[in-house]
C-alpha cells in the first residue's frame, strides 16, 4: 500500500500548545522496509500514530492508497486499524490477564471471527515466531523478546498491508533486537508487507532499506540503504 | 453489540481473571441484596409469628374485666372493688341485643395438675360452652366442654397441648382418666392443641379448662365471675357498644357509666389493627433499609467500575488501536457491569435464603420467613436494572478512551 503525507502538521494542545509535526512531506511505496529516526522528542512517536490512524492530525493530507484518511468514522478507522494496519509498540502492550494465544486472538474476536477459528490461526501465527510452546502463559511470564514476538503475532494475525512498529527493539537486548529486526525483514521479503520502524537506534535502522530521519517536526535526510552499510558500527550487529 | 457466547467468555474471562477487583465490586451489591431480602423475609416470618400469638380468637371479641371504680357515685367512695356476677351474662344479652356470644369466666392462676407420678403446672379457666365461640379449640381427642356438663356441674375437663405431654408422656387418647386438680379429681374429656398465646389467662397449651360450675365450687366463687367474653353479631361495631355496655354494668354494680376505669374494657379488634400497623411501619423500614443498602452497593460499583476503567484505560486503548468499535467497548463494560451485579447479586440471594432457613429452624417452623420465588425474580430483575445503571457512567468514559491511550503505557 503506498502512503503518502503532504505538509502534516501536529499540535498538542494544552496549556502550552506544542507545535510537534511542522509541514510533514513523506512518500513510501508499496512493499517498502523504511525506519525514521530522530532525537527524542522530534515527533517520531506522533507521526507513527499519525500513521496508525489512532490519532489525528490539524493540517495537511495523508493519503494510503489514493483514498483520504481524514474525518473518518469510528467504524472505517476501526476497520483501518483493525484490516490493513498491524502495530507494534515499545512495551508490547499486551493484555496482561490474557495468555499469549489469547492476545494474539484479539484483533479476529474484533473482526467477528468464531473462537475455534481464532485460536487455529493465533496458533499457527505463534508457532511461525517459535512460541507455539508458549501460548497458554501470560505475559509476566515471558521474556522481552518473546512477548514483542506474542505482539508481533498479534499484529500479523490479520494479514495487514502495512505494520507500523514504535521503538520494537527498545526494550530488547542486543541478539533479541537482531532476531526482531531480521523477523520484520523476512516479513518484508516474502509477504511483501510494507513496514516502518521508528528507532533512534542505528543500528536497526541500519537493518532497514530507507532511513528518513526527522528533525524539530520536519523531515530532514533521507538515507537509501539497500546495501545496510549505513551503520558506523558495522552490519552485522546491533549497537545499542 | 453482538450477544453470542465469546462476548460473553470474553466478558467472563475478564471478570475472572481479576478475581480481587471483581470481588471488591460485587460485594457492596451481593451484601445489599441480602440485607434487603434477609429483612423481607425475617420480617414477614415475625408477623406470622406474632400473628399465630392471636390465632383462634374471634376477631370482633371484646374482654370485660371488673376494676377498682376511680369515681365516687351515689354516696359511694372511689377506689372500690366489684365483681361480676353469673346474672350479668343474662343482663347483658337483654339490654344489649347486639351481641352474639356472651361467655363468662371463672381463672384461677396457675395450679398444679397431676396424673399418677406426673404433674405439670397449669392455670385454670371456669367456662360455659359459648366460650369455644371467642376462642376456638382445637381438640385432638375427645371433645369440647358442652352445656350438659355446666349445667350438671360434671368434674370434667379439656387440657392444653403442652399439660398433655406432660402429664400423658407415652401419648394416646387420655379420655377418661382422672386427673387431680385442686385437690378434686376431674375426667379429661378432650385434649386442645390450639397454640394461641393471646388466651385469656394464659396460654391455651397450658391451660385446664372446665366447666365454669365446677370451677365456681372448687374456688369458691359462689356467684361471682372473673371476666366475661362477649362477641358482637356479624356487621355490629363493638367499639360502638362501649358506653351501653358501661351503663348497663355501672347500673348494676354502682358505678359512674363515665368511669373508665372501673370496667377495663379490652377490644381484640384494637389490638389487632394496633399490631397490623406496627408491622406496616416495619414493613416499610425494612424497604428503606434494604433498597437502601442495594442503592449504596450500586453506588460503590459504579465508583469501582469507574476507578477500574482509569486503571484498564491502556487495555481499553490497546483493544481500540487493534480494532474495537467504541461502541462494543461501551458493551462490555456495562455488561461486565450488569453480569457482575447479577452473579454477586444471585449469591446475595442464595445467602439470604440459607440464613432465612436457618432462622426457620432455629424457630422451630412456627412460622414461614422464606421468600417467595416472586420476590427472587423480582430482586433478580431489579438487579439488572441497577446493573445496567451502574455501568453507565464508567462505560461512557471507557468508550472515550482514545486508541493513543495504548502508548501510555510507562
Ligand atoms: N499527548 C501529548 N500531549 C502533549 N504533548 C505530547 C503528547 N505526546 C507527545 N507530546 C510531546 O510531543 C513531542 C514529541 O513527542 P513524540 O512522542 O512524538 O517524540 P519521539 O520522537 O517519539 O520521542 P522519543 O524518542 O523519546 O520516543 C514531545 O515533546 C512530547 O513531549
Ligand atoms: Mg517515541
Amino acid at each position: 500500500m503506498q502512503i503518502e503525507l503532504h505538509n502534516v502538521h501536529k499540535t498538542y494542545e494544552g496549556a502550552q500548545p506544542l507545535h510537534v509535526l511542522k509541514g510533514i512531506d513523506l512518500s513510501i511505496e508499496k512493499g517498502e522496509f523504511v525506519s525514521i529516526m530522530g532525537a527524542s522528542g522530534s515527533g517520531k512517536s506522533t507521526l507513527l500514530n499519525i500513521l496508525g490512524i489512532l490519532d489525528s492530525y490539524d493540517e495537511g493530507e495523508y493519503i494510503i492508497d489514493g483514498r483520504l484518511i481524514k474525518g473518518l468514522s469510528e467504524r472505517q478507522a476501526a476497520g483501518y486499524r483493525n484490516r490493513t494496519i498491524g502495530f507494534i509498540f515499545q512495551s508490547f502492550n499486551l493484555i496482561s490477564f490474557k495468555t499469549a494465544v489469547e492476545n494474539v486472538e484479539l484483533p479476529l474476536f474484533y473482526q467477528g471471527v468464531n473462537r475455534r477459528r481464532r485460536h487455529e490461526l493465533a496458533m499457527e501465527y505463534l508457532d511461525r515466531l517459535g512460541l507455539k510452546d508458549w501460548a497458554g502463559h501470560y505475559p509476566n511470564e515471558m521474556s522481552g523478546g518473546q512477548k514483542q514476538r506474542v505482539a508481533i503475532a498479534r499484529a500479523l494475525i490479520t494479514h495487514p498491508q502495512i505494520i507500523l512498529a514504535d521503538e520494537p527493539t527498545g526494550a530488547l537486548d542486543s541478539k533479541t533486537s537482531v532476531e526482531v529486526m531480521e523477523l520484520l525483514g523476512q516479513l518484508n521479503r516474502e509477504e511483501g508487507v510494507t513496514i516502518i520502524v521508528v528507532t533512534h537506534e542505528s543500528g536497526v535502522a541500519n537493518c532497514t532499506n530507507r532511513i528518513i530521519h526527522i528533525k524539530d517536526g520536519i523531515i530532514g535526510e533521507i538515507e537509501e540503504n539497500r546495501e545496510h552499510k549505513a551503520s558506523a558500527f558495522g552490519t552485522t550487529t546491533v549497537m545499542k | 453489540m453482538r450477544l453470542d457466547t465469546d462476548t460473553f467468555r470474553e466478558i467472563a474471562d475478564s471478570l475472572v481473571r481479576n478475581k480481587r477487583r471483581s470481588l471488591l465490586t460485587g460485594f457492596g451489591v451481593f451484601w445489599g441484596l441480602f440485607m434487603l431480602l434477609f429483612l423481607i423475609g425475617g420480617g414477614a416470618g415475625l408477623k406470622e409469628m406474632l400473628s399465630k400469638n392471636f390465632a383462634g380468637f374471634a376477631n370482633n371479641t371484646v374482654i370485660l374485666i371488673s376494676s377498682n371504680t376511680s369515681k365516687p357515685y351515689k354516696g359511694l367512695q372511689e377506689g372500690r372493688y366489684w365483681n361480676f356476677e353469673y346474672k350479668d351474662v343474662e343482663r347483658l344479652r337483654q339490654m344489649v341485643p347486639e351481641l352474639d356470644v356472651v361467655a363468662p369466666m371463672i381463672s384461677a392462676w396457675s395450679g398444679n395438675v397431676a396424673y399418677g407420678s406426673h404433674s405439670s403446672s397449669a392455670s385454670v379457666k371456669g367456662i360455659t360452652a359459648d366460650y369455644d365461640k371467642v376462642e376456638t379449640s382445637q381438640i385432638k381427642y375427645g371433645r369440647f366442654i358442652n352445656e350438659m356438663d355446666v349445667e350438671q356441674e360434671r368434674k370434667v375437663c379439656v387440657i392444653g397441648k403442652d399439660i398433655y405431654n406432660e402429664l400423658f408422656p407415652d401419648g394416646g387418647d387420655p379420655c377418661g382418666n382422672y386427673v387431680e386438680v385442686g385437690g378434686i379429681h376431674l375426667r379429661v374429656i378432650g385434649v386442645d392443641f390450639s397454640s394461641g398465646n393471646m388466651s385469656i389467662n394464659g396460654r391455651a397449651s397450658r391451660t385446664v379448662t372446665m366447666p365454669i360450675t365446677v370451677a365456681a365450687k372448687i374456688y369458691h366463687r359462689g356467684n361471682t365471675v372473673d371476666i366475661i367474653c362477649i362477641t358482637g353479631k356479624s356487621g355490629v361495631k363493638m367499639t360502638s357498644l362501649e358506653s351501653r355496655l358501661r351503663s348497663v354494668m355501672g347500673r348494676q354494680h354502682s358505678f359512674d357509666p363515665t368511669d373508665e376505669q372501673a370496667m377495663v374494657i379490652l377490644n381484640t379488634q384494637q389490638i389487632f389493627s394496633i399490631v397490623d400497623n406496627l408491622f406496616r411501619g416495619l414493613n416499610f423500614l425494612v424497604w428503606l433499609v434494604g433498597l437502601g443498602t442495594l442503592l449504596a452497593g450500586a453506588i460503590g460499583v459504579s465508583n469501582i467500575m469507574m476507578v477500574t476503567v482509569k486503571e484498564r484505560t491502556v487495555e481499553i486503548g490497546i483493544r481500540r488501536a487493534i480494532g474495537a468499535l467504541p461502541s462494543e467497548i461501551l458493551s462490555q463494560i456495562l455488561m461486565e457491569s450488569v453480569s457482575l451485579t447479577l452473579l454477586a447479586g444471585s449469591f446475595g440471594i442464595v445467602f439470604s435464603v440459607l440464613m432465612l432457613s436457618g432462622l426457620e429452624a432455629i424457630t422451630k417452623h412456627e412460622a414461614v420467613f422464606q421468600i417467595g420465588f416472586g420476590t427472587a425474580i423480582v430482586a433478580a430483575l431489579l438487579l439488572a436494572f441497577l446493573g445496567a445503571l451502574a455501568g453507565l457512567a464508567p462505560a461512557l468514559r471507557a468508550m472515550n478512551i482514545k486508541p493513543v491511550e495504548a502508548m501510555h503505557d510507562e
